[in-house]
């Protein structure tokens, strides 16, 4: 502690919504050489926190991370050292580090994490791919005739689970899987899209889904297993899909609802995880829309100016997020009834954002993926990304992006699929809550 | 004096005669005028001549009172100023005028009584203060004369005599009977001196005199030293006569009762004894008058005209036109002189009027007024003002301390920043003279003379005023304004770029014979299509319901129907659509300027549905909005350049039997039946139904290289390989609208945004520009054109080619660009 005594000193006042660790705020007298593991040690030595409980934490003055000394901080703004600093602690996020890379064959456009730890990707060699931690391919599903541009788990065990696929070739396919004999079977597919299916989304309950296509419309799906095809609206449609199909007996499922509002191709939905009927929707025509699957109402749009491309809701935040054909990443808060309010925006980009993924624990922390080749950690409170990881060198597309547990999965045009490590030490305490 | 009276009688004179006329017919009244215009006319003549020769032998005060006269008689008949004012200036009329007005007066003056006339003249004119004056004059020249008895009532009566003498001598003409013939006052003479009689004896001549001085007019004194005083006409001296000392002559003078009135002749050495008119002389010397006893300095004044204003003019006859109008003659003339001002030949007020320059003139008169500004006057600078320190008694906080009193003394006089020091004095009295005035006074005035002062006209123009009010680029977002995607594939020059009517899928085709489809929001190929020849042109079809890709391919031009982008039932209704055609192929005879061919079993199965063959590579295809016809441009294939083809029915048009000029680009009107056709310098646009020219648009340019029209069919931009755009108003003239010459290079592409008021253009330089052209509802408001974007290098430069092509997405404001460096890019 002698040390800590030396050189100018100045006052700060700690604040935190943390509130599990919450301090008093009174000033404290620091010394100004700190950087964020001294300032660190502070808060755990006044949280009494020792050894094994001791937690590392980050430091935010004015909304941006304390990367350098308070001294150097101050300095660069031109701020005195006589006032007292306010600053924000948060609990650190460690960064990232990368895993492991799963080689394709071509454009990896969908990835998918399940809780219990299976990786699903969609490529634009029409193939779904599951793999698990080692890089181990373990099936490989090809029945689409198009792009895999979606995909979502059901269910998932051990050893067997079952998912969605979304093409190009505008069908859904229902797949099941085993491990253990290593057998996979067509479910059922849906057909009703009549352009390509770009992304989908089950709902909280797990017995509803969702689709957005470049069709313009949205359809509202049962997961349930029908035991024979549902009779299609037009006779000459199965007829010619007779002759198209007639090769296998494929069991065919229609749209419970169709949704249509948007104006361009839909090309992200996502429902929300606490409220089963709520789902989000965004699209070419630049507006998100929220609508009530049961009574099939357009609840509000909001309006920018950008084509979205993606879409996330934290349940923890409450908030939206969102990509578009720009380098921003916006946030939109699905409980205001203003339309066209953003409420926050990120840029740091290159280029599009074509991903975006909220922590699964944390409501501060977000992930985006773009076409410049990179995903991006941001924490809302701060301005700038937290961190920035490389997905592919050479300005290759980061397509797909998602976010589990602990792990960040995201895929692009370099045919990687990467696995990287998100050791937030929030879910460690959690679990031990 | 006797002049006037005369005149007087000859007015008097005319009306008098004239009495009788009323009495006759009016019509012979005409003759009377004649009469009377040829009786008086010599009269006045004869007067003005001699009034001319007076006025050489009298006094000018006179010449300006006939002067006035004459002004005043020809005033008689004109009662506005205008025409008096004319008759003053023109000089050649004056001449004869004077006879008609006369003539006029007295013809007038005919149903008049005469004393009527005479009176109404007088209160015409000023003539009675002028006769008052006359009068005036005389009262004091006799005053004069009195002034002259006191000191010779001789002399007196002799003036008196000679006056009347003269007096009697014109008397007759006064006195004249008005029946008189008036040529008699031709005889009339001037006052002439009368001078005594000389009677030509031989006594009469002086010189005869003895003893007569011959020296002549020279000073006597030369004689002072001789004994004679000159010499006689026989050359003897004439000896000077014995003089006598002073008192002798004193007592002579006692003696003599005429000494009083003797003089000294020197010439005769004797005294002589002063004639009465001598006396005389002196005495009127003395009395600072005229010698001359005979000369009266106050002569009456001698009518020229006759100062009684005729109220009936002498003549009948109308006033001619002339006194009305302006004078030709004197506009000329004064022409003529402000056309030598004009060019310089007179200069005015220089030679003749040059005032004299005074002799003495006030040195300090005007010093202390301000100065009129010259052009080239400099003010100069101000001295600055006196500051705290400057004072005598300045604030405690402005004296010098002793160390800067002695760091002043210390610097250099040119290096020091004041140079006085401020010094505090008790009272304003103890403040003792200022040592530096003089020399201050000194470099003052060295300061002003010396120093160069340079007017510097700054020309006060705002550069921001010069520049059209525009908007701001950033008002005018969306704009593309950076690298989204790019689509890379190609592996040669990519000629040509179309974006499918639902926006998600982008055709292009190169020079590596292949055509290929693009995700437009992912950049990734999704097909590809090998032809045999360089693709030059590709346009998907409009029509949602019906996915065809046209392409241009060396001499053929290929229909496409994609597999997988579409719904199978989309795809496999585009391709009934397409093959439609090969039903009645055989019912309509075949052009030989085009067929429609089934494609080889390969081709079919990479996605070609039909072959249209020509006889000249194809450059363009574009199609009609409805997405059933289509047009191709072959530029070599002179009248059958233009082609328009028919996809349901397989069939072909030739739209024009002759085209003018190498035709370079074709588009249809978005919503009427009208197409346009580009050739090298003009744009022509035909009515499609009633197979008419409508208009033809003049570009300016050297060689047309593309075309597009706005999406609501009325305007119309070209791009030119000269690097020109021009945007036409089709409403408004076959002129461009505006001409954009921003382009480094020739202009390979232009295009509109279909939803967006954008529209791009890009060229050789590799650069594309974007901008923002609004066109209103509002006929009366001219589209507006706003540069927002310049993509600068966006491709590069291969063999001297940039980029090839421009295209709108159909529904957000993303650009796409292919190059001749095989890339495609999307901007957004």
């Amino acid at each position: 502690m002698d040390s800590l005594a030396d050189g100018p000193q100045v006052q700060v006042r700690f604040v935190t919504q943390q509130r599990q660790y919450a301090i008093p705020e009174t000033p404290i007298q620091t010394p100004a050489r700190l950087k964020r593991y001294g300032l660190s040690q502070i808060i755990n030595l006044i949280l009494q926190n020792e050894g094994e409980k001791q937690r590392p934490f980050d430091f935010l003055i004015d909304g941006e991370f304390l990367r350098t000394s308070l001294q150097e901080y101050l300095d660069d703004k031109g701020l005195s050292t006589e006032n007292i600093v306010t600053i924000e602690y948060v609990e650190s996020m460690l960064p990232p580090t990368p895993l492991s890379s799963y080689e394709h064959d071509d454009w990896v456009s969908a990835v998918q994490i399940h809780a219990q730890g299976g990786f699903l990707s969609g490529s634009y060699d029409n193939h779904v791919r599951l793999w698990n931690k080692q890089a181990e391919c373990l099936q490989v599903f090809s029945g689409h005739t198009g792009p895999v541009k979606a995909v979502q788990w059901l269910t998932s065990e051990d050893e067997t689970g079952t998912f969605l696929s979304g093409a190009m070739d505008q069908s859904i396919l229902a797949w099941e899987y085993s491990l253990l004999d290593n057998q996979h079977s067509l479910l059922y597919e849906c057909k009703g899209h009549t352009g390509a299916v770009e992304s989908i989304s089950l709902n909280a309950t797990g017995d509803r889904f969702a689709s957005g296509s470049t069709d313009a419309t949205i359809k509202v799906w049962s997961t349930k297993v029908p035991k024979v095809s549902d009779p299609m609206e037009d006779a000459g449609k199965s007829r010619k899909r007779a002759k198209t199909s007639a090769k296998d007996d494929r069991v065919y499922k229609a749209p419970l609802v169709t949704l249509t509002a948007h104006t361009g191709p839909v090309s992200a939905v996502v429902f929300n995880p606490t409220a089963k009927d709520t789902l989000y929707s965004g699209g070419w025509d630049h507006s998100v829309r929220m609508w009530d699957i049961e009574s099939h109402v357009n609840v509000w749009t909001k309006n920018c100016e950008k084509v979205v491309h993606a879409l996330d809701y934290s349940a923890h935040a409450g908030l939206l997020a969102s990509g578009h054909s720009d380098p921003v990443v916006r946030l939109w808060d699905p409980r205001v009834d203003d339309s066209s309010v953003v409420k926050q925006t990120f840029s740091g980009h290159q280029g599009w954002v074509s991903s975006v993924a909220w922590s699964p624990e944390s409501a501060y922390l977000l992930a985006s993926a773009s076409y410049d080749g990179l995903i991006k950690v941001w924490d809302i409170r701060a301005k700038g990304a937290l961190y920035t990881l490389v997905h592919a060198k050479g300005s290759k597309k980061a397509l797909a992006l998602d976010w589990e547990r602990d792990i960040m999965l995201s895929g692009g045009e370099d045919n990687q699929m990467k696995i990287h490590q998100v050791k937030s030490n929030m879910d460690s305490t959690t679990s031990s809550n | 004096m006797p002049a006037a009276k005369a005149k007087l009688a000859t007015k008097a004179a005319a009306p008098k005669k004239a009495v009788p006329a009323p009495k006759k017919n009016v019509p012979s009244s005409k003759p009377a005028v004649s009469k009377a215009k040829s009786a008086p006319a010599p009269v006045v003549k004869a007067s003005k001549k001699r009034s001319v020769q007076q006025a050489a032998a009298e006094e000018s005060e006179e010449e300006e009172s006939d002067g006035e006269f004459g002004d005043v008689a020809i005033d008689m008949n004109s009662d506005d100023e205008e025409s008096d004012a004319e008759e003053e200036e023109d000089d050649d009329e004056v001449e004869d005028f004077p006879e008609e007005s006369q003539d006029m007066s007295s013809a007038d003056v005919e149903d008049d009584d005469e004393e009527e006339a005479d009176s109404d003249a007088s209160s015409y004119m000023d003539g009675d203060s002028l006769v008052d004056s006359q009068e005036e004059n005389n009262d004091f020249s006799d005053d004069a004369d009195e002034e002259n008895d006191d000191n010779d009532d001789d002399e007196e009566e002799e003036d008196e005599d000679n006056f009347e003498n003269e007096y009697t001598q014109i008397d007759p003409n006064f006195g004249r009977n008005l029946d008189q013939p008036v040529e008699e006052e031709d005889e009339y003479q001037p006052i002439k001196r009368v001078y005594p009689e000389i009677d030509p004896v031989y006594d009469s001549d002086s010189s005869t005199e003895e003893n007569e001085n011959t020296v002549g007019n020279v000073p006597m004194e030369w004689y002072d030293d001789f004994p004679h005083i000159g010499y006689d006409v026989n050359g003897k001296k004439v000896m000077r006569p014995a003089t006598s000392d002073e008192l002798d002559k004193f007592l002579s003078t006692m003696d003599d009762p005429d000494t009083w009135i003797s003089g000294h002749n020197a010439q005769e050495g004797k005294d002589v004894k002063l004639s009465a008119e001598e006396l005389d002389i002196i005495r009127r010397l003395e009395g600072g008058r005229i010698p001359d006893a005979e000369y009266n300095p106050y002569e009456d004044s001698v009518d020229f005209f006759t100062s009684k204003t005729e109220i009936m003019p002498l003549s009948a006859a109308p006033e001619p036109k002339r006194r009305f109008i302006p004078s030709k003659h004197e506009a000329k003339r004064i022409m003529k002189i402000v056309r030598a001002i004009r060019e310089g030949r007179i200069v005015p007020r220089k030679s003749g009027h040059v005032l004299p320059k005074p002799k003495y003139y006030n040195l300090w008169n005007d010093d202390d007024k301000p100065r009129e500004d010259h052009v080239m006057h400099i003010a100069a600078p101000k001295m600055k003002l006196p500051t705290h320190d400057e004072s005598y008694n300045p604030p405690a906080e402005y004296l010098p301390t002793e160390e800067e009193i002695n760091e002043w003394n210390e610097m250099d006089k040119e290096d020091r920043p004041k140079n006085y020091l401020p010094q505090k004095y008790d009272s304003l009295r103890n403040v003792p003279a200022y040592g530096r005035f003089i020399q201050e006074r000194f470099e003052r005035c060295l300061d002003l003379y010396l120093a160069p002062r340079v007017r510097k006209n700054r020309l006060n123009i705002d550069p921001e005023s010069l520049i059209p009010k525009l908007p701001s680029p950033r008002d005018l977002q969306p704009f593309p304004t950076r690298l989204a995607v790019e689509y890379l594939g190609h592996e040669g020059r990519v000629r040509s770029v179309s974006v499918d009517p639902t926006g998600l899928w982008l055709a292009s085709g190169g020079e590596d014979k292949t055509v290929r489809v693009w995700e437009v929001a992912t950049g990734r190929c999704m097909a590809t299509y090998r032809l045999e020849e360089l693709v030059t042109s590709v346009a998907w079809g409009p029509n949602k319901d019906v996915a065809v890709l046209a392409v241009a391919c060396g001499y053929k031009c290929g229909l496409i129907v994609p597999e997988k982008l579409f719904s199978p039932e989309l795809t496999q209704h585009s391709e009934e659509y397409v093959k439609a055609g090969f039903a009645n192929a055989g019912d309509s005879e075949a052009n030989p300027k085009a067929t429609w061919k089934q494609p080889t079993a390969s081709e079919h199965s990479q996605g070609i549905r039909v072959w249209i063959h020509m006889q000249k590579p194809v450059k363009q295809v574009t199609w009609h909005r409805k997405g059933d016809y289509f047009s191709t441009v072959a530029p070599d294939a002179n009248n059958s350049a233009v082609l328009i083809h028919q996809l349901t029915k397989h069939q072909t048009q030739q739209p024009f039997k002759k085209t003018k000029g190498a035709v370079q680009r074709v588009m249809f009107h978005p919503n009427k039946p009208m197409f346009f056709v580009a050739t090298q310098r003009y744009v022509r646009q035909y009515n499609l139904q009633r197979q008419e020219l409508v208009k033809t648009l003049m570009s300016g340019v050297k060689w047309i290289s593309s075309m597009d029209i706005h999406p609501a069919g009325d305007n119309l931009i070209i791009g030119s390989y000269d690097k020109r755009l021009c945007w036409f108003d089709l409403d408004l003239s076959s002129k461009p609208y505006k001409t954009l010459r921003y382009h480094q290079q020739a202009i390979r592409s232009v295009a509109y945004h279909k939803r967006y008021p954008l529209f791009a253009s890009c060229a050789d330089d590799g650069s594309v520009q974007i901008f923002h052209g609004m066109v209103y509802n509002d006929l009366l408001q001219n589209p507006l054109i706003v540069p927002v974007k310049i993509l600068k290098n966006v491709h590069e430069r291969v063999e001297s080619l940039g980029a090839l092509c421009v295209e709108w997405h159909p529904t957000q404001p993303w650009l796409i660009s292919s190059g001749a460096d095989h890339t495609i890019k999307l901007f957004s």
